[in-house]
């Protein structure tokens, strides 16, 4: 069965001067049971609306939104006893991390003391059971939202932006948590995040949206033959190149994509030991300028950049 | 299977008494406004009786209306907090994500209104008696006990009525859970009988429930009665709204739902 499916979805915010803003159009995706899912894209995507239209906090415009097999906006009570959410690091400031747990635990209609213990002991937050919401550090405030999520024992998650804001070390710890309690319990996920390294650990397949509309969908494999490109050509540049150089990058037939950023660029081909002869090729007059060339398999955040800016 | 469906959703009532018992625990101000406020109102209203020397039926009649004020205020303050907390706290998608219904939250909240207002009525009962001599006992037990539910009623209907608002205007609308109580006073004769007030606002006292409760009240006391028989009139009145009121949280969600008010509102 699947876990989700979303049907040509439309939404619109009414802007303060009376206008409306289109934040989807048109989004149709399914999700199999078991998956865990990632919904990419830039800064207002419509990544956030997507997440909360299929936790049932928004109704769209237009669209059919079925959450494991039922209708999320005539069912909602049953979907959201199986459902859960964690999206900003936002909880009733004044309950202690027990208290909160708790109070969420009563409001899903549950009373099982075991389960909140278990939640805080697998979540590290033993040492912290009673500090206030308000009182615990950035990292331990997402690692309660992340046990608040799994509370009710939800067949279906949505983690918007999991370790966005974390530190390094804490984010790591919180997707070995994710994988984790996937692998134990089967449960899908659905995930929004702006970090591709995130996605790349953890997702099996991944939508790209942009300004609304999913432009890119599929594997990480699959992503990365959609923009043709399998490697990346790497050349760092000690002074940033004159332009007939992109001119020549946007001529030559086997590079798909090329981006510049922070004094390198970025070639997109199908295979760089092939195409490297070519790129040297290119690359002859400017020498002088170049500090260091490699050649690194492509990435999601390659995939991504290059979608994006197709739009 | 009904009698845990009926478990399941007691403990989702609970849940809001729950929060809210802790977050009026953990809010210095929540207890202040229990005791402090309704204090100083009643001591004002009770001394400025004393001054101007005014006969003990009528000294009796501004007390209740004191009293009420402050009972009501109370407990429907108890209901909009359910709201209020997670709004402040920006936590209200959270909420709103459970299988809690918006009944689940008013009741649950309710309840903890009606404990913080009991305190409150024994606190300034005691005192109107010591201070004041105040005569509780003229009332019966059970008419009391009716009077207060009324009280109770009214002031879950007024907490109901500033979440719609809330859920409508966003947070332009908090000022309600302030406000309304004190308007609803205002016109239904808290410190006087309606019976002063312009034709125009007369009318839109007696469509008020509380009208009705506080002239219940006032009867035992020696005020007659516009109508004869005002806590049935009262209930009545409460019922409807009740019905109405049930009617425009529906309303006002699926509205919150499409406009993402709800997202608003937590960030």
């Amino acid at each position: 069965m699947k876990a989700v499916i979303c049907e040509d979805v439309w939404m619109s915010y009414n802007t303060f001067f009376g206008g409306s803003k289109l934040a989807l159009k048109g989004v149709s995706l399914e999700i199999d049971e078991g998956e865990i899912f990632g919904i990419l894209g830039p800064n207002a995507a419509g990544k956030t609306t997507l997440i909360s239209i299929l936790s049932t906090l928004l109704i769209p415009d237009r669209g059919k939104v079925r959450i494991l097999g039922m209708d999320a906006f005539k069912e909602i009570k049953k979907v959201r006893e199986r459902i859960n959410i964690s999206s900003g690091l936002n909880l009733p400031w004044s309950l202690s991390v027990h208290e909160c747990l708790k109070f969420f635990s009563l409001a899903y209609g549950i009373s099982d003391e075991d389960r909140i213990e278990n939640l805080i002991e697998s979540f590290e937050l033993s040492d912290f059971r009673n500090i206030e919401f308000e009182e615990l550090s950035t990292g331990n405030k997402q690692k309660l939202s992340l046990a608040k999520t799994f509370i009710n024992d939800p067949d279906l998650v949505f983690l918007d932006e999991p370790t966005t804001g974390l530190d390094p070390d804490v984010a790591r710890k919180i997707r070995k948590k994710i994988m984790e309690i996937h692998e134990e319990r089967n449960i899908t996920i659905v995930l929004t995040t702006h970090y591709m390294a995130e996605a790349e650990q953890l997702c099996d397949r991944i939508v790209f949206l942009n300004k609304g509309k999913i432009i890119a969908e599929g594997t990480q494999k699959e992503l990365k033959k959609i923009i043709g490109a399998k490697d990346v050509i790497v050349i760092e540049f000690s002074s940033k190149p004159d332009s007939v150089i992109f001119s020549k990058i946007r001529e030559a037939e086997n590079i798909y994509g090329f981006d510049y950023r922070d004094g390198e660029i970025l070639l997109y081909v199908d295979d760089s030991e092939k195409r490297i002869k070519e790129v040297l090729g290119i690359l002859n007059p400017y020498w002088d300028k170049i500090r260091k060339i490699s050649m690194e398999e492509a990435t999601l955040e390659d995939v991504f950049l290059e979608l994006a800016k197709r739009g | 299977m009904f009698s845990l469906n009926l478990q399941r959703e007691a403990r989702k009532t609970l849940a809001f008494s729950y929060k809210n018992i802790i977050m009026t625990k953990r809010n210095f101000f929540t207890i202040f406004e229990m005791l402090f406020w309704p204090l100083v109102s009643l001591f004002s209203v009770g001394l400025m009786g004393f001054y101007l020397e005014i006969a003990e039926n009528k000294l009796a009649f501004i007390l209740i209306g004191a009293i009420s004020l402050s009972v009501i205020q109370l407990a429907q303050l108890d209901v909009t907090y359910v709201l209020l907390f997670d709004v402040w706290s920006k936590s209200l998608k959270y909420t709103f994500a459970t299988p809690s219904s918006f009944y689940n939250m008013i009741i649950g909240s309710w309840l903890v209104g009606i404990l913080r207002g009991f305190v409150a009525f024994l606190a300034l009962s005691i005192f109107s008696i010591l201070i004041f001599d105040f005569d509780l006992t003229k009332l019966p037990l059970p008419e009391l006990i009716l009077f207060l539910f009324g009280l109770f009623f009214a002031a879950m209907l007024i907490g109901m009525a500033a979440c719609i608002l809330m859920l409508i205007f966003g947070r332009r609308a908090e000022i309600a859970a302030w406000t309304l109580t004190a308007i609803i006073m205002l016109i239904c004769g808290i410190y006087y009988p309606v019976s002063v007030l312009p034709e125009s606002v007369r009318l839109f006292a007696l469509l008020i429930p509380v009208t009705h409760f506080l002239e219940f009240f006032r009867t035992f006391y020696g005020f007659p009665s516009t109508f004869s028989n005002p806590l049935i009139i009262g209930f009545i009145q409460s019922f409807v709204y009740f019905v109405v009121f049930i009617l425009l949280s529906e309303w006002s969600l699926k509205r919150a739902r499409k406009n993402g008010m709800i997202i608003k509102l937590s960030e």
